[in-house]
């Protein structure tokens, strides 16, 4: 996939992502007889023939690129000259040099700040939408399409416009805070609030999960609530949210990966030049970072082991999330 | 019965399968046969590669000028090929490693030793004495200047130099007339007097542009880059550094906030500044961005002669792999020498390196015709200094520089940090 | 309670919820709102000035555009996103529904080992296989033609759509192909005739989302193509931003509303899909 932010992502299964279907009985339980036999050796045929565009695609793109990326992880690799092992050189460097650790530092505190507030937009509209009123269908659709087109080049170029010196959000905060900043894409220190700003306008992908999730948590559950006196925050805490925590922790999972992925957005708002990603790279998150030592700079060993270190990262996010399910995720049989 | 009409099915699966997985693979197939890149010969017809960096005015001209060579040389056909600078050298090092670098492209300074050490780079002077390729008639000692240890590497197309560009308007309010052989003294004590008259800062900063901090080594003898790393000590570039981020403070320099939100545009022609340092036949650009009138200055000085400035010089090289080595010669041979292409490019990369096409564009709009007067009286004050090439990996040490001070700029590393941070990933750079 | 309190009880809650909804409507809108008003104003109008829309609208900028970039006409920029989104399609649903076919309908040996590695690469960050891959594209001497954009759509890689196909064929009854199988029919038939009929929603979905995905895709034309003609809308209102963005700001704010009228026009044509399509398929675990 690319690393284009569309909601296609935040649609997976609630509860355990469930093996293959019931299917047409399988080989297994037909085992007895020549003519059964027969039928299962034709069953794997097909199965491979209509499997094999995903099986090349497998071996070819993923499974053999990510052995290739393991080994150019530990040598210096120029694409000029064959890759020479250096053993963990790499991985020392990247470690030594502080411009890794700041990229490590901006695309964490961009998915740290960045996700919660996202989530937290999509959460509050979906429960504002979540009433069977007039308009409904026109403002969820409304307020989903930003994320169709958030990722674009087009929006980071108007985004630049509008965080600049003297654009709108400029003057409003000089006028309502009386800070001058002097406009957000210029300042190192605010240029990644507006690409936070951008990430949470894109809230209509999981909203729309949300609110999904919102549909299916039984009337009578608030009914019985308010009968008890329960006010409208001791609902939400005791019933909306334990209801939708799959939900949730669906929309947590895949929006921190994604996070963890940005470029485009990153690359063009920081007006990319010489190497660098906004002023004095306050925009270089990782993967922008990786683009520059793998294609500018042709060290495609360190690029490869910077890709490592991510997915170890991602890894280790989306393990701890798993882990964490226990304590808070409710996975309700009647919800299904 | 029945399980011959499943049999039969089988086999038809298989087969439908079969077309759908060859229909799929023909239409990729069709792709890459569409744009399948590249030189190739046909029917005596030769098609050569040509790429260059620069932008759409000079994409314009470029186009021109190829029509006219394709009239001239109707078995030579010219594909062309361009992108900003630093995506050309991007592109240009993948297509480079791949063994499928353009037949003839345009170079810099800072490349020659690098693709030459990888092995990319055609020695021309084959060509020469061939007759392909005529390196006469070069003014001001130009035919030298592409040659690595006796090799000639590149041709140079057009000659510039490092210069002050100002602000006419502002310089003029202000009291200002900078004259030759000024010296730094001076120079600051102009940008503290922009700054106090006429509210704005007086340069844009230029602690981050390596060809000028070049010309500050060089008049203390020594040379931003030696042939095998650098040519400076960490002690002096904490002093240059130290200097600019006073100048920052002090508000003689643009606020780098400022500087970095109106990119790509110049600080300049923002109105952000009075002035900044940069290549002469760059001043077009700010004509055409801001809304003042813009002039060349001379660059000032340590001691009140030697300004450190030398020509430098956009090349057109050609590529050790490809497959038309005469015809590339002939069309650089052309691209330098014909007085009609001259009038087509104009100064665009410069003024023309050769007598020829010198000769052949007299400007006639007032920026021209300044360029045309600050490098005449350049070569006739008899500053010039020669240069070396510069050492393998030297792009990636110049950007660092830029990216490096503008951090140290905007406070986000003090001096003793970006001189640390600089040497560290310059060493890398330079493999020294 | 009287019958008409409630009912203006009703008017004060229904009246807030629009208030609530329209302030969001307002930030969602603004920016698209934005690139529209600014569009149509000169040049050094277009970032300090508040007012959304000029009084004295004009057309230059659009007349601009009619000129292209650097000898290139827009509608070569275009032509190229426009074929490498419909072959994405093509491919996509060709390759993602036959493999979503063998998981849910063939009861082949190895599936669940394949289910599961196919899951797994739904995680994967897409970096890891950048630098290999382009290491394989170039050797393969394919840098510079759509093959390394288009090859992994026809060979299945987006995970996503295989997987959002197996969640929909799943739900599919059994007895159909079980009738299909008595008939005679054998999988490919099966497949053809009687699945994917079936399966027009989710194919409608995967195809909205894959042409939108290719259109908007950035990273990949930006490593893989050289040429300028063989740029896709991305990469020429990139090059749009670093050539003429200074001298022509104007110009490039036109372009960035023209990149973004296909991806507009198809949200206003399919929302009912998109929305529907992910909102159902995401919560059938």
């Amino acid at each position: 996939m690319t690393p284009v932010q569309t909601p296609t992502a935040a649609a997976l299964p609630t509860g355990d992502a469930a093996g293959p279907g019931p299917g047409r009985g399988g080989a297994a339980e037909e085992r007895s007889g020549p003519g059964a036999r027969r039928r299962a050796r034709r069953e794997n045929l097909a199965g491979y023939l209509f499997m094999s565009p995903w099986i090349a695609g497998f071996a070819l793109l993923t499974a053999g690129p990510m052995i290739a990326s393991l080994y150019f992880a530990f040598t210096d690799y120029n694409l000029f000259d064959a890759p020479r092992w250096i053993g963990l050189k790499n991985f020392t460097d990247m470690f030594a040099d502080p411009r890794w650790r700041h990229s490590v530092d901006v695309t964490l505190w961009y998915v740290v700040v960045g996700t919660p507030l996202k989530l937290a937009a999509a959460l509050a509209v979906a429960l504002l939408l979540n009433q069977k009123r007039r308009g409904q269908g026109f403002y969820r659709a409304a307020f989903y399409a930003p994320s169709l087109i958030g990722a674009s080049v087009s929006i980071a170029v108007v985004w630049r416009a509008i965080f600049s010196d003297d654009a709108i959000v400029d003057r409003a905060q000089r006028s309502l805070l009386g800070m001058d900043v002097g406009g957000w894409i210029g300042d190192p220190d605010w240029i990644v609030y507006s690409l936070i700003a951008l990430t949470m306008w894109q809230f209509g992908a999981p909203m729309v999960i949300f609110l999904a999730g919102l549909k299916q948590v039984p009337r009578e559950l608030y009914e019985a609530a308010e009968v008890d006196g329960a006010g409208p925050w001791r609902r939400f805490w005791n019933i909306t949210l334990p209801m939708i925590s799959p939900v949730l922790f669906f929309n947590v999972l895949l929006e921190t990966i994604h996070s963890f992925q940005i470029f485009g957005s990153a690359y063009i708002l920081g007006g990319q030049a010489g190497g660098t990603c906004g002023p004095a790279d306050a925009t270089l998150v990782y993967t922008c970072y990786l683009y520059v030592q793998g294609f500018e700079n042709s060290r495609m060993g360190f690029a490869s082991a910077m890709a490592w270190m991510l997915l170890l990262a991602v890894g280790l996010v989306t393990a701890v999330l798993f882990w964490s399910q226990k304590r808070w995720v409710h996975y309700e049989e009647a919800a299904r | 019965m029945r399980t011959n009409g499943t049999g039969t099915q089988g086999s038809v699966d298989r087969r439908g399968l079969l077309k759908l997985v060859g229909g799929s693979t023909a239409a990729l197939g069709l792709t890459a046969a569409g744009c399948g890149g590249g030189s190739g010969s046909d029917g005596g017809t030769v098609t050569i590669r040509y790429a260059w960096w620069g932008s759409d005015d000079r994409a314009k001209r470029i186009n021109q000028t190829i029509e006219l060579f394709e009239k001239k040389h109707p078995k030579i056909k010219v594909k062309t090929d361009f992108q900003p600078y630093l995506d050309f050298w991007k592109k240009f090092n993948t297509q480079a490693s791949g063994g499928n670098p353009p037949d003839v492209f345009q170079n810099a300074v800072g490349f020659l030793r690098k693709y030459d050490a990888k092995n990319v780079l055609l020695d021309l002077g084959g060509q020469v004495e061939a007759g392909n390729l005529r390196m006469d008639g070069f003014r001001a000692g130009l035919d030298t200047f592409g040659e690595v240890d006796g090799r000639l590497l590149g041709v140079p197309v057009g000659s510039n130099s490092m210069a002050l560009v100002i602000d006419e308007k502002v310089f003029g309010k202000a009291g200002i007339t900078p004259r030759p052989g000024w010296t730094w003294e001076e120079f600051h004590a102009a940008l503290a007097k922009i700054r106090d008259t006429q509210g704005r800062a007086g340069d844009s900063g230029m602690y981050g542009v390596m060809y000028l901090y070049d010309l500050h080594l060089r008049q203390h003898g020594k040379a931003f880059f030696t042939p095998k790393g650098l040519g400076f000590t960490e002690a002096d570039l904490t002093d240059w550094w130290t200097k600019a981020l006073q100048g920052v403070r002090a508000g003689t320099y643009s606020d780098p906030k400022k500087v970095s939100q109106v990119k790509p545009k110049a600080a300049l022609s923002a109105g952000l500044s009075a002035c900044e340092f940069t290549w002469d036949n760059f001043t077009i650009r700010y004509t055409s961005e801001g809304k003042s009138e813009y002039g060349l200055a001379p660059v000032p000085t340590t001691d009140g002669k030697r300004t450190g400035q030398y020509l430098g010089s956009l090349m057109l090289s050609a590529s050790k792999r490809t497959k038309h080595p005469e015809e590339v010669a002939r069309f650089i041979d052309f691209m330098v020498h014909d007085p009609e292409v001259a009038t087509i490019m104009g100064y665009d990369r410069g003024v023309p390196a050769t007598t020829a096409q010198y000769e052949a564009f007299k400007p006639t709009d007032p920026v021209n015709k300044k360029i045309a007067a600050y490098e005449q009286q350049l070569v006739d004050s008899g500053v010039l200094e020669q240069i070396t090439p510069h050492p393998a990996g030297a792009d990636i040490a110049e950007a660092a520089f830029l990216r490096i001070a503008e951090e140290m700029a905007l406070g986000k590393s003090s001096v003793a940090e970006a001189v640390r941070q600089f040497f560290s990933e310059s060493k890398t750079a330079l493999g020294s | 309670m009287s019958a008409l309190a409630t009912i203006r009880r009703r008017g004060a809650g229904s009246i807030a919820w629009h208030a609530g909804a329209l302030a969001v409507l307002a930030v969602v809108l603004y920016p698209v709102l934005w690139v529209i008003g600014a569009s149509l104003k000169p040049n050094d109008e277009i970032v300090g000035s508040l007012q959304l829309f000029p009084t004295d609208p004009i057309t230059d900028n659009y007349r601009h555009l009619a000129q292209g970039i650097a000898d290139i006409p827009l509608s070569t920029f275009f032509g190229n996103s426009l074929f490498l989104a419909v072959g994405s399609v093509v491919g996509v649903l060709a390759s993602s529904s036959l493999a979503a076919y063998a998981f849910t309908r063939i009861g082949f040996a190895g599936r669940g080992v394949l289910f599961t590695l196919m899951i797994g690469t739904l995680l994967l960050p897409y970096h890891v296989l950048l630098i290999p891959q382009y290491v394989l594209f170039q050797k393969l001497e394919l840098v510079n033609t759509y093959t390394p954009l288009l090859l992994g759509k026809y060979l299945a890689t987006d995970a996503f759509f295989v997987f959002l196909m197996v969640q929909f064929m799943r739900n599919l009854p059994k007895e159909l192909d079980e009738a299909a199988r008595l008939d005679g029919c054998g999988h490919l038939r099966t497949y053809w005739s009687i699945v994917l009929p079936l399966c027009r929603p989710a194919l409608i979905t995967s195809a909205i989302f894959t042409f939108i995905n290719a259109w908007n895709d950035f990273m990949g034309p930006l490593i893989y193509l050289n040429e300028p003609e063989k740029y896709t809308v991305s990469l020429g209102l990139k090059m749009f931003v670093d050539q003429d963005g200074v001298a022509n700001y104007g110009g490039m704010i036109a372009m960035s509303l023209v990149a973004l009228l296909p991806v507009l026009v198809f949200f206003l044509a399919f929302q009912r899909y998109l929305i529907d399509g992910m909102a159902t398929s995401g919560l059938k675990g």
